[in-house]
């Protein structure tokens, strides 16, 4: 990933010095958001917030030139930008409030303003407190979405933009992938723009670990992490070494077949404890899974090479891959039989 | 190279001692097969002991690069014995599906080396007798 946002920034920032500070000043950003972003978006993401970071750094020297300009004219000061900002703030949350339904309003208005409870609105609503609880979370995701919008005066140019920015400002991974978040963000200059204040500073997890995937070093990196982490839930030595083995298997065709990938190192609780392994990558795809799945298929040296063998030394195995848009190579070993 | 060693490759009397110290990935694998080919061809070494204690993990290309260097040590004379295999690797190895097939193996570097010996004892013992 850093080689990539370096070349972006290199491309744009002439000086060295700066572009090292921005670039640093992107992966900041990058790190603080990951959290919150499917392992699939982290290489997007890291692309358009490096391309924010250099747009707001222009804005930034443009608007100190005039203000340079306004000194050297000896003209009064104009309006502080505060109070420019905080009208304007004011008049795109209004905006923003206007495009939710009204029981959307209501309801959010009776939680966040008025202190309703929950429960009370559900009783009102006819409906559950979990219910009402979800609903809201997903209201202020769209009240962020159409603020950002109106504070911004632009209608979005294509009609997938709206669940994108949706699903990024809910942080919610599932939908994130089902209406491609990634691509769109690549394609899409609005969108691009309004996902980093979208996806903020996530909470860290200590139950996980991510690693990205570009160069041969970082298989070595994640099979330790899966080690590392497994080794937490007292596995036996024979067990952590087959959980290694796996991941170095299963993440080598990152490294081999796409440009780049993410693993993710996940301890469960339910159903039972164990670790889980999310390998994804948006390379070339498997063309025949069920072809590299084959037992005893050694001598394959294609896509998805080591997955039967990998699949051997885990409990649960499961392949999704799609030409041209990558692979998914999930894998779980149980703590303790079921 | 910067930062601590990832292998040495030392000599002893006919024979290499290869040792590898922490994990490796696949290009520094690559390195380690590339040097102690190399080494064999310059110091006509007739035996090797790859020592593979320090690795975590034995997986496919690991296991192919050592056959590899077995290979290719067996063209230019000189025998091959993998020593330190760990009980958890080899086991692993087992369920992947992995053999190191016609490489050698011992428990430890003294036995290797007793291995190597023997192998190049036997193989004078059979010039002789031609
Ligand atoms: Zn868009």
């Amino acid at each position: 990933m850093i080689p990539i946002v370096r070349r972006i920034v290199a491309a744009r920032v002439p000086d060295r010095a700066t572009a090292d500070d921005l670039v640093q000043e992107t992966l900041a950003r990058v790190l603080a958001a990951v959290e919150r972003i499917e392992p699939g978006m982290v290489e997007p993401y890291a692309i358009v917030t490096a391309r924010n970071v250099v747009a707001t750094m222009w804005r930034d020297q443009d608007r100190q030139r005039r203000h340079q300009h306004r000194v050297v004219d000896l003209r009064p000061p104009e309006l502080p930008d505060e109070d420019v900002l905080a009208q304007e703030d004011r008049h795109a949350m209004a905006e923003a409030l206007t495009r939710l339904s009204e029981r959307e309003r209501d309801t959010l208005l009776a939680h966040e303003v008025s202190g309703q409870d929950t429960h009370s609105l559900a009783a009102e609503l006819g409906s559950t407190a979990g219910a009402v609880a979800a609903q809201l979370n997903r209201t202020r995701a769209r009240l962020r979405v159409e603020y950002l919008l109106a504070a911004d005066r632009v209608e979005p140019p294509t009609e997938r933009c709206r669940p994108v920015l949706l699903a990024l400002s809910s942080g919610d991974r599932r939908r994130q992938r089902e209406v491609d978040a990634a691509r769109h963000l690549l394609e899409c200059e609005l969108c691009a723009r309004l996902s980093e204040p979208l996806m903020g500073r996530g909470r860290s997890r200590d139950d996980e670990v991510r690693v990205a995937v570009r160069v041969d070093a970082d298989v070595v990196a994640a099979r330790q992490a899966a080690r590392e982490l497994a080794a937490r839930l007292g596995f036996a030595s024979t067990d952590l070494t087959e959980v290694a083995t796996a991941v170095s298997e299963i993440v080598r065709n990152i490294v081999r077949f796409a440009d780049a990938g993410e693993v993710l190192v996940e301890l469960l609780d339910s159903p039972r404890r164990g670790i889980r392994i999310t390998a994804r990558d948006s390379g070339p795809g498997i063309p025949d899974v069920q072809e590299a799945l084959r037992e005893g298929y050694s001598t394959y040296r294609g896509l998805g090479l080591g997955l039967p063998g990998a699949r051997r030394l885990m409990d649960e195995f499961a392949v999704a891959s799609e030409p041209g848009r990558g692979t998914t190579v999930t894998m779980t070993k149980w703590r303790e039989a079921g | 190279m910067p930062g601590p060693r990832l292998f040495s490759i030392l000599r002893q009397g006919s024979c290499l001692i290869a040792s590898i110290h922490t994990a490796l990935d696949d290009s520094q694998l690559l390195r380690f097969q590339q040097d102690l080919v190399e080494t064999i061809g310059r110091d006509r070494a007739r035996g090797v002991v790859i020592d593979v204690a320090a690795l975590d993990v034995l997986d496919s290309f690991a296991t192919s690069t050592l056959r590899d260097i077995g290979e290719m040590a067996r063209l230019r004379g000189a025998a091959t014995v993998v020593v330190g295999i760990q009980p958890e690797v080899a086991i692993a190895m087992v369920r992947l599906g992995l053999r190191t097939g016609v490489l050698e193996t011992a428990l430890d570097l003294e036995e290797g080396l007793a291995r190597v010996d023997g192998r190049l004892a036997g193989a004078a013992d059979g010039r002789r007798d031609r």
